[in-house]
């Protein structure tokens, strides 16, 4: 018996993080009812400066990093509870989202001293918002094919490319961009650099790509002849792809990755009435069981890297059944509303909240690693490759 | 028991299990023949009486030692009603008896079942090992009171009817039984429907590693067209969620095993249990598909060992309810709540309310 074990030890949120857990509550109540937003049911992708402000203003955006770079030096946990109930209360999270999760942390892992101060600040008062600058025309799956170029010049960099998926670069200030620095197209993991792209740079455009559901979260950003001072070099010109491969592990052990549509269980319980049929029961304990294990792998995993593990193929277990099952949601949910809805207003209003889901749903299985993706780097763990 | 002592315990009954209660143990069982040399070992280790405290001639231990040990035993299909008794045993001791030895087992989820005075009327179905246990534990309410029963198996009629994998599983006949042991109940009659769900998560739990496990090795050895199967993206992609399936499974379990230890056994994690036993019953059926269709032909076989663990996966599911019995339990509490009351009581593992 070869194989790893498979392990989620259950772990409890310790006590100072479920204290916070009601102070956040608290505030969401009185504070979300004031926010307006694009979107019915907000979430981890929906912007709002005004709320990632009044968040930032509570110490609760880099909460764990130093107190000199304006964090609360709390811990991961802290910060997870913090992030669970952004989702849960579906708080329009969007704009500081990226930022506070991964460019922050990179920035005061790789980033110079220069770079921490005049960014993390800003980060924890909920006014600096960051894309990701990865994905390209020609390389999604396969990052290692960046053909973004930037190319030493005095003083700095002349970057030539093209980044595609951008989201929210229309809206944000920053992009993390990987990019080509030395070595050729065919050189893969070697060569590759991060820059801070401040998305004013002349030469940088930004268009728009709308996706199916109709949203403008996407960009395409194109650099021609863009010049990116020396000073936005993140690291070590070269250690690209080492920052980048540790940044994607942010991405994807979090509650985001089963709790982006949890509006819709909580719309279809409302629909279903107080006295459902048994069947309808049973389908809703079922999804209910579900979200309530995810949960449970979950802060598993975050008690692994709380005590100083790097769980990678628990992360990638999590986040394959949690994108799994939010695929599954709006569509379990629509045919049993169909039979069970208690009136036809109800039902009308539920079909059109299922409907957005289903049409957000294709994306949650993309973002942040496909499902391919991780089930590669499980069957790496399992041995098999 | 401290966690080094608990290891230990689990490694020597692993070795154990693996050793006395191999392949033909397990297929004899089928065939009808009852493993007494097995069971004996089994009591001579103590592990029947795991979580009897050592005051009442127990080998000590929480009620998480007990479900430790319920893990490792389904990792090996241990074919005798070692949950069971168990079980059975602490609620005993729990209620004030003293457990007798020799196998035991369980009739729970009667709800007719009915005493007067001394004698137990009712009918309780799928049992397991009801023809081979000495006895059968329940708790019914009486009077208003849930009041522990122990009844001789001589005193009932047991209808066999083996379990789908091939365990003697039966119905069973109270007609006015008279009882060897009442005593008012530690637990109520649900909350011991509760604790025996529970101990099936521990045990689907140990058979979904070891079908995994069994699936993984199986696909590194077998060459097709020149190469080990698992060479095959499309194999390493069904084996991946084979893994993700199993995952849930023990997490689900190992969760609702801390919280049932940590609340106590009147009535600790009782939410945690429902959760746990529909998740698990709920991915039986993948877990099932997807290691079958990986090891072809040949794990469809009787002569395999996989269906060992996959036909008592399908079993364990609908016993002491299925996904259908206590999803529909956890949905009703959620539903009357409404839907601002679901994620606090996600976050606190309890029902809504």
């Amino acid at each position: 018996m070869s194989i790893p074990k498979l392990e989620f030890p259950p772990f409890h949120l310790p006590a100072e993080a479920e204290a916070l857990r009601g102070e956040v509550r608290a505030f969401l109540k009185e504070t979300l009812p004031g926010i307006q937003t694009e979107d019915r049911f907000a979430s981890w992708n929906t912007p709002s400066p005004e709320f990632s402000q009044a968040l930032g203003a509570k110490g609760w955006l880099g909460i764990t990093w130093p107190k000199k770079y304006g964090g609360a030096e709390r811990t991961f946990l802290d910060r997870y509870v913090v992030t669970e109930e952004l989702l849960g209360n579906s708080a329009p999270a969007g704009s500081h989202w990226v930022a506070d999760r991964q460019s922050g942390p990179l920035l005061l892992k790789f980033g110079s001293e220069q770079q921490r101060q005049a960014i993390l600040p800003r980060i924890t008062r909920g006014e600096c918002y960051f894309s990701i600058g990865m994905s390209e025309p020609d390389s999604g799956s396969d990052l290692a094919s960046v053909r973004t170029r930037a190319e030493p010049v005095s003083g700095g960099f002349r970057v030539n490319g093209t980044k595609v998926w951008t989201s929210g670069a229309h809206r944000n200030h920053y992009c993390i961009t990987l990019v080509r620095t030395s070595g050729q197209h065919g050189d893969r993991h070697k060569g590759l650099s991060q820059l801070l792209v401040d998305l004013k740079t002349p030469g940088v455009t930004i268009r728009p790509i709308i996706n199916l559901a109709g949203r403008h979260d996407w960009n395409e950003v194109t650099f021609s002849d863009a010049f990116i001072p020396e000073d936005c070099l993140i690291g070590n010109e070269g250690d690209g792809w080492l920052q980048v491969t540790s940044e994607l592990a942010f991405e994807r052990s979090g509650p985001e990755r089963f709790m982006q549509n949890v509006y819709v269980l909580r719309e279809l319980i409302r629909v279903l009435g107080r006295q459902p049929a048994k069947r309808a029961s049973a389908i809703v304990g079922r999804l209910i069981a579900r979200l309530w294990t995810l949960r449970q792998m979950s802060t598993a995993v975050a008690g692994l890297m709380q005590g100083g593990q790097s769980p990678a193929i628990e992360a990638s277990l999590v986040k394959d059944l949690g994108t799994i099952y939010e695929q599954d949601l709006p569509e379990i949910a629509r045919t049993l509303a169909e039979s069970d809805a208690t009136t036809e207003d109800d039902l009308a209003d539920f079909l059109d909240i299922a409907q957005y889901a289903t049409m957000m749903a294709p994306s949650y299985t993309i973002q942040g690693g496909t499902t391919q993706v991780l089930r590669g780097i499980v069957a790496r763990g399992l041995g098999l490759r | 028991m401290d966690r080094e002592t608990r290891d230990m315990l689990l490694e020597t009954a692993g070795r154990f299990f693996s050793e006395r209660s191999g392949k033909e143990v397990v297929n004899g069982v089928e065939k009808g023949v009852w493993p007494a040399d097995l069971w004996k070992e089994i009591e001579e280790m103590g592990l029947p009486l795991i979580a009897v405290p050592e005051a009442q001639e127990g080998v000590g231990g929480t009620l998480a030692d007990l479900l430790a040990l319920l893990r490792v035993a389904g990792e090996h299909a241990v074919p005798v009603p070692l949950a069971e008794t168990t079980l059975a045993n602490l609620l005993v001791a729990a209620s004030g008896g003293k457990p007798a030895s020799g196998p035991t087992t369980l009739a729970l989820g009667g709800g007719d079942l009915s005493l007067q005075g001394n004698r137990l009327s009712g009918k309780v179905m799928r049992v397991p090992f009801a023809s081979v246990a000495d006895r059968f534990v329940s708790v019914v309410n009486a009077g208003g009171k849930p009041t522990l029963v122990v009844v001789a198996r001589d005193e009932t009629s047991v209808e066999e009817t083996p379990s789908h994998a091939g365990e003697p599983y039966g119905t069973v006949v109270f007609d006015n039984t008279p009882v060897e042991f009442s005593a008012a109940s530690a637990v109520s009659a649900d909350r011991a429907l509760e604790l025996a769900a529970l101990m099936r998560t521990m045990q689907m739990a140990g058979a979904a590693d070891k079908v995994l496990v069994t699936a993984v090795e199986y696909c590194k050895q077998r060459a097709q067209f020149g190469r080990p199967i698992s060479n095959f993206q499309a194999i390493q992609h069904m084996l991946a969620e084979l893994a993700s399936c199993v995952a849930a499974t023990i997490a689900s379990a190992e969760s609702a095993s801390r919280d049932a230890d940590e609340g106590g056994l009147e009535d600790g994690g009782s939410f945690s249990i429902a959760a746990a036993k529909t998740q698990c019953s709920d991915f039986a059926h993948r877990i099932a598909a997807i290691s079958h269709q990986s090891m072809g032909a040949m794990g469809f076989t009787h002569e395999h060992i996989l269906h060992h663990y996959t036909r008592r996966l399908w079993v364990w599911r609908r016993d002491f309810g299925s996904e259908a019995f206590w999803g529909e339990k956890i949905g009703q509490a959620f539903a009357k709540a409404g839907r601002d009351a679901m994620w606090p009581a996600l976050t606190e593992s309890r029902y809504a309310a």
